[in-house]
């Protein structure tokens, strides 16, 4: 039980490149902190994001696969954060087939004015993945 | 009723208040023993951080010696020193402490009489105000806690630092800058810098309004809110929680300048 | 005479400024882009959000910024103003002056430390006051460009900062500068200033502290504002429930303000209102308003939604006062509704301020030799909405009148076309191509990888252990080389990166710094001067998303570092080298429509020296104009139009196909061949689709039935002709909104409102005692038409307003007509016996547009006007390259309108006409022909239609496979997510490259 106080989860995030990842540099410029544990893929869209990728991530190992485009209606490539969102359903659905929890993945828009939501979400699902514990594929 | 025994703690300098400390040994002048002297090398070592931090675990008075200006080993430590007693002095006004708590004194190395004087008289001065009230006083805690905090402010030391070079040498532009110029800019930084600083100290305990804040700083709130916008901008201050339309501010460790 | 100066300088670089500058650059032309402040950007930089969208202004103005800031034939001249000018159209001598910043352009990398250390705070201006900065600032965390600025009224000169900047970058005894700068031609762009509301004491702003202008509300909206978002009240911080905004504050005012309409704060009001409720629900927004003029396309859709969904309040009553409940800080506003005194209380009140003119706006006139307008505008003429009254100085944007961001845009990349006009012949003769040496073959290479890790000053370095990172990239698989740079943004770096590229025969580069977004395009120019490829380059983003955001876990932050570092070096190993591709460009345009749009944009290119062809489908020029008479300034329509007309047929650049409809069109960008009916072939390279739009024919109040009721252009035309007598039909009665803002065409036609005062107006000029009645819902005379409607009440005509719950009943009489309406105001009803009924129907698009639009494969709003790539940036373009729009397809508009879009789709056209061949950015989808099996799942979710499903023989069967159109893919990979077979990639984002990046993330690699 002493190992599992000393976990900490780790985060795969793809954020596309127009609106997230500014949003995540923008974090950066206005210095607002959130916890280390979080590896950024920057893709152009999140529509771009195969569930595979996700699927691939989660069973070797993350804790937890973030994924962040565009709000709706501002994606660059007019409705690709659209697919990413319908995607998001089966990869749901994938998650229970391979016996993880739905708070593993998760979805979220981040514009590139959110610095500070990105940094919130970040910091939540660091939070919710520590209350779940390490993911059963961690080798 | 136990007898009140003054916790007081002299900083002096090596060579000249120490000396003179020394000096009031080898000619017997007596007097009070409450006092505890830590030799410094000079008084301008005295960070006003010490000060606060001391005063916030409960000492009861400071004395803080020194060369007599001009006289100073390292040229020109002890002006860096009347500076920051500047900076305590203003400081210790805005917590509401009694300013008497702290001293500074010009003590050369042949004041050995003068010495025994200065001592004798801090010590009464200081069993007349009683034992400091700062561990039953939350409030007067708080206070205090937010001057540790100003003394660490980065614009505060910043200030400090530069004051003297800018009213003597000049500053960056060839222009030298007029006492009062420099007293009123170091003033209204000291001010903002405890404001935000109290704020901070009491957000860190409780999530607060900004009106809540407002009575305990005892600031217009409109002033409140406009440092918190700038604690905010630092991310030294979030959101709680909002009940009703009001938000509750809380500190945040995660920030900084 | 030698030729023009081919460079165009743009005075002001707002979102108008900097439209016109890459319209220009992207056109063969030199810019200069001057900027009185220390960054690009203008007022869009502030905003939040913008209508009637809702997308994040900063969201979708990046890219334009860094496009501008780092384009090689933008030059940026900021904290500069015009001093002086010398000379003649197609060659001026500009001398600008130029004021100290303080700090070396060239030296700053923007990373921030000597703002953080500065112990002097200022007002921030960009944040309307509601926050403070430093003395040494820079505008906004996004600016461009992103060096600081040491305000020498706030700084005190402690010398801090230059202690701190480890780029040296310090130089407090900058001197003023004068630069001469020789061009062709200029435009003017320096947009607008605000209204200063405090001239309206009774609005008690700067005395009560919860009355804000609507700039200030704008920043509290504004995730990166004074609250990070949270609408507080500055009086104690409270969310205020009831907030209430005042329109018209400073405008239709003729008393202490402009007797103009701002043309902008209904939408902005509606927005703010519709934000901070979604911000926070308890909000309670209640807009005061004269007319609600949401006159632009899809606005009237955002007012309903702002009404029925959102939950917004609008009540019709100026506010005639706001006193301040000095306990609570509330505020009690003082209105006439129903013609009783309504006091009520709010919680916080917001000013929808006037757009005024620029403060420089009389100094500009001055210096330059122009001339403004009444208002203090530039005075433009209808028929050339860009061109000063100076040849060869144009203008842009706000500074021609109060215009939305739209209206700037388009607006913006007219004035460049006519300024292009001046310049064309000496295209190409000011920009610079650069010389690279030869590109190294790595195909068949083993990768060596190296990595370059940044200690930017203290921004990273003080956190991550920079020489711990080091250390470890050396033990990567593939890495030949690691090396630490205190920047390795700096010129110097960029020099010895160079070196130790060729001497270690480095042929995959990867630089951990800041961010990719930022400084990816200028390692990758460092790449190709060392003679690799620069798409063999990637970046790890260790100080934005590391060292910046975990400065209190230094170890963590490390190890983050490291992993970041191994993912990029595992994906480097298997980068491609990529070229770009290149299409050769039809220097020819095809412009669909002759009318005034049709035409304007065909003159616009041939003016450059493009090559057009004009398909009008009826048998003569002139579309819509040959109906317009008069016009409410006093140009005579039909004089211009024949003029237009003149020109376009003995234009020699011009090929007109008159009496002729398209068949069919094929192709894409830089190679359309468009076919005629009848056969004839057009091979072009762009398109303009200037379609244009119809009046619609109505069917109510008696309309086709009575003789006496017509529509507003009907009754033009017979007034014009004689066939109506004022002097025995002087009564006459208009209704505004016939058919139109209802359930079926829910937008507002925009030009109705003035249409009705110009021909009531028409009607008082020739018959001063007639009556004439304007029914109305909303006046919506917006911008300087406001002074036509003011005109008009003035000369008697009467306005009365109905509701939509009682709209104006019709019977015909004997000689006339009966006309009942419901006055809401005074609650009674009003009989209006009239002898003619004059209709304001909407504007239609072509019945035809449908049909354009599904052969050039772009996309029709749901009212069948053709629908553009972004309706606030991209107002003239389609997601479909190559295809621009103007005039009325594009929706409702004026003459002056019409003309600047078309001339704006010149502009844009231009940036393809004007070269040899276009280049395709590489990083697109690829089909890999073994794993596709043809089942199609990529083809619908292409957004841009890219792909199509092909067939051939292959081993004596057939297989099926798809195709990606190279010149319509943008890459964003819905494709290849889409793909169950990995039959189709992204270059740059393959399945393998990001499952090495996977593996790498979590050591399994």
């Amino acid at each position: 039980m002493e190992e599992q106080e000393e976990y900490e989860p780790l985060i795969v995030a793809f954020l596309c490149n127009w609106c997230s990842y500014a949003g995540a540099d923008l974090a950066g410029t206005s210095r607002i902190q959130y916890p280390p544990n979080i590896r950024v893929i920057r893709v152009m869209c999140s529509g771009m994001v195969h569930p595979n990728l996700v699927i691939n991530a989660l069973t070797k190992g993350a804790d937890g696969v973030l994924m962040c485009g565009c709000h709706p209606g501002d994606c660059h490539y007019l409705e690709g954060n659209l697919r990413a969102e319908a995607r998001s359903e089966a990869i749901d659905l994938m998650l229970v087939d391979f016996g993880l929890e739905p708070e593993r993945y998760r979805l979220e828009w981040v514009s590139a004015s959110e610095g500070d939501k990105f940094a919130k979400v970040v910091t939540e699902m660091v939070e919710q993945l520590k209350g779940l514990g390490p993911s059963p594929y961690k080798m | 009723m136990t007898e009140f025994k003054p916790k007081i703690i002299g900083f002096l300098c090596n060579w000249c208040s120490y000396a003179g400390a020394d000096l009031a040994g080898v000619s017997r002048y007596q007097y009070p023993p409450d006092i505890r002297i830590i030799r410094v090398m000079c008084s301008a070592r005295i960070d006003p951080m010490i000060i606060f931090t001391l005063f916030k675990e409960g000492a009861d008075g400071i004395l803080v010696g020194g060369c007599h200006l001009g006289d100073c080993h390292y040229i020109s430590g002890n002006y860096h020193t009347e500076k920051r007693a500047y900076v305590i002095e203003k400081l210790i006004e805005k917590t509401g402490m009694e300013p008497e708590r702290f001293r500074l004194e010009w003590i050369s190395a042949s004041e050995g009489e003068r010495f025994s004087k200065v001592v004798g008289e801090f010590t009464e001065t200081i069993r007349g105000l009683g034992p400091s009230k700062v561990k039953e006083d939350p409030e007067l805690e708080t206070k205090i806690g937010a001057a540790v905090g100003t003394t660490l402010s980065f614009r505060i030391r910043a200030l400090l630092g530069h004051e003297i070079q800018m009213a003597e040498g000049g500053n960056v532009y060839g222009e030298k800058v007029a006492e009062e110029e420099l007293q009123k800019i170091v003033d209204q930084a000291v001010e903002v810098e405890f404001r935000r600083n109290h704020i901070l100290e009491i957000a860190s305990s409780k999530p607060s309004s900004a009106k809540e804040l407002s009575q305990v700083v005892g600031i217009p709130p409109d002033e409140v809110v406009n440092h918190i916008a700038t604690l905010r901008q630092k991310n030294l201050l979030g959101i709680d929680h909002i009940d009703g339309m009001t938000p509750f501010y809380v500190a945040l460790l995660a920030g900084g300048d | 005479m030698a030729g023009p100066v081919g460079a165009v300088m743009v005075v002001g670089a707002g979102i108008s400024g900097m439209q016109s500058a890459l319209d220009l650059a992207g056109a063969g032309f030199k810019v200069y882009l001057v900027e009185r402040g220390p960054s690009i950007g203008g007022v869009m930089s502030q905003l939040d959000k913008t209508f009637p969208t809702n997308d994040c202004a900063m969201c979708i103005m990046a890219p334009k910024l860094v496009e501008t800031g780092r384009h090689e034939n933008i030059e940026l001249i900021t904290n500069a103003e015009v001093e002086m000018i010398d000379g003649s159209a197609g060659n001026f001598i500009v001398t600008l002056k130029k004021y100290p910043r303080r700090i070396n352009e060239e030296r700053c990398t923007g990373c921030g430390v000597c703002a953080e250390k500065c112990p002097t705070e200022a007002i921030d201006e960009f944040n309307e006051g509601l926050r403070h900065r430093k003395a040494v600032y820079v505008p906004y965390p996004q600016a461009v460009p992103l060096v600081y600025m040491i305000d020498k009224e706030k700084c005190i000169g402690c010398g801090i900062c230059e202690g701190e900047c480890k780029a040296e970058a310090i130089e407090y005894d900058e001197k003023e500068k004068i630069i001469e700068v020789n061009v062709g031609s200029i435009i003017l762009s320096p947009g607008s200033s605000k209204f200063d509301p405090s001239v309206r004491s009774e609005y008690g702003y700067g005395e009560f502290k919860n009355v804000l202008t609507s700039m200030e509300f704008e920043r509290m909206l504004s995730a990166t504002g004074p609250h990070l978002g949270t609408v507080v009240r500055p009086s104690d911080g409270d969310i205020p429930k009831k907030v209430a905004w005042i329109q018209c504050v400073g405008s239709r005012d003729k008393a202490k303000g402009n007797t103009y309409c701002s043309a902008v704060c209904c939408m902005y009001a509606l927005k703010e209102a519709i934000i901070a409720k979604e911000h926070f629900e308890g909000i309670e927004p209640t807009i005061f308003f004269m007319d609600m003029r949401a006159y632009g396309k899809d606005f009237e859709k955002y007012y309903n939604r702002a009404k029925d969904e959102a939950g917004v309040r609008f009540v019709r009553s100026r506010v005639s006062g706001v006193q301040e409940d000095p306990k609570t800080n509330n505020l009690i506003l003082s209105y006439v509704e129903r013609g009783e005194i309504i006091r009520e209380e709010f919680n916080m009140v917001v000013l929808s301020i006037a757009m005024n003119a620029p403060e420089e706006a009389e100094i500009l006139s001055h210096r330059l030799g122009f001339d403004l307008n009444g208002h203090k505008f530039v005075k433009v003429e209808l028929f050339e909405p860009m061109d000063t009254s100076k040849p060869g100085i144009f203008v842009g944007g706000a500074f021609a009148g109060p215009k939305d961001i739209p209206g700037t845009v388009a607006e913006a990349s007219g004035s460049a076309a006519r300024a292009a006009t001046v310049v064309a012949s000496a295209r190409e003769t000011l920009t610079e191509k650069k010389e690279y040496p030869e590109e190294i073959d790595v195909t068949d290479q083993e990768p060596r990888i190296g990595v370059f890790v940044c200690h930017c000053g203290i921004n990273i370095g003080s956190v991550v252990d920079v020489p711990g990172v080091v250390e470890y990239a050396k033990t990567l698989p593939n890495v030949e080389y690691v090396c630490e740079n205190l920047f390795t943004c700096s010129d110097d770096t960029q020099t010895k990166m160079v070196e130790v590229i060729k001497e270690h025969n480095l042929n995959r580069v990867i630089v951990a710094s800041c961010s990719p977004r930022t400084h990816e395009p200028l390692f990758q120019e460092t790449m190709r001067q060392a003679g690799l490829n620069p798409y063999l380059f990637e970046m790890a983003n260790i100080r934005d998303q590391c060292s910046w955001v975990h400065q209190h876990e230094k170890e963590k932050a490390t190890e983050k570092s490291k992993d970041l570092v191994r993912m990029v070096v595992a994906k480097s190993a298997l980068l491609d080298a990529l070229q770009k591709g290149k299409l050769p460009v039809t220097k020819r345009a095809l412009v669909i429509g002759g009318g005034l749009s049709g035409m304007t944009a065909a003159l616009g290119l041939a003016d450059q020296g493009f090559d057009v062809n004009l398909v009008e489908r009826e048998n003569e020029l002139g579309g819509n104009l040959r109906n317009i008479h008069h016009l409410l300034t006093n140009d005579d329509p039909q004089k211009k139009l024949e003029e237009i007309i003149g020109k376009v047929s003995n234009n020699e650049k011009i090929t007109l196909h008159v009496g002729s409809k398209i068949e069919k069109i094929d192709g894409h960008v830089g190679n359309f061949t468009t076919t005629l009916e009848g056969g004839e072939e057009i091979d072009h390279g762009v398109v303009i689709i200037a379609t244009g739009g119809v009046e619609h024919k109505p069917t109510e109040y008696l309309y086709g039935e009575n003789p006496n009721v017509m529509t507003q252009i009907e009754f033009e035309d017979k007034m014009t002709k004689g066939e109506i007598d004022l002097s025995k039909s002087d009564k006459i009665a208009m209704i505004q909104c016939v058919e139109s803002r209802n359930e079926e065409r829910p937008n507002c036609s925009r030009i109705c409102c003035s249409e009705a005062v110009k021909n009531a107006l028409k009607i008082k000029e020739k018959n001063p005692d007639a009556e004439v009645y304007v029914l109305y819902r909303d006046i919506r005379t917006y911008g300087f038409n406001e002074d036509y409607f003011q005109d008009a009440s003035e000369k008697g005509v009467i306005f009365v307003r109905y509701d939509t719950e009682n709209e104006p009943q019709v019977v015909a009489r004997k000689g006339g007509l009966e006309i009942t309406v419901k006055d809401p105001v005074l609650d009674e009803v009003l009989k209006i016996d009239s002898d003619l009924l004059v209709l304001s129907v909407p504007v239609l698009p072509q019945p035809d547009a449908e049909d354009v639009g599904k052969m050039l494969k772009v996309p029709l709003t749901k009212d069948n006007f053709f629908l553009e790539a972004h309706m606030k940036l991209r107002p003239l373009d389609f997601a479909t390259e190559g295809v621009f729009l103007c005039g009325l397809a594009h929706g409702p508009k004026f003459v002056d309108e019409s003309i600047a879009q078309a001339y704006g789709a010149v502009a844009r056209a231009a940036t393809i006409l004007s070269k040899d061949e276009i280049e395709i950015e590489p990083t697109i989808s690829h089909v890999v022909d073994e794993n596709c099996d043809g089942c199609a799942y990529c083809i619908e979710p292409c957004p841009y239609d890219a792909i199509t499903l092909i067939e051939y023989m292959r081993k004596g069967s057939v297989k099926k496979t798809v195709d990606v159109n190279e010149s319509a893919c943008k890459g964003c990979g819905c494709c290849m997510a889409t793909c169950p077979k990995e039959g189709i990639f992204v270059w740059k984002f393959k399945l393998d490259q990001l499952n090495a990046m996977i593996d790498a993330c979590l050591g399994v690699a």
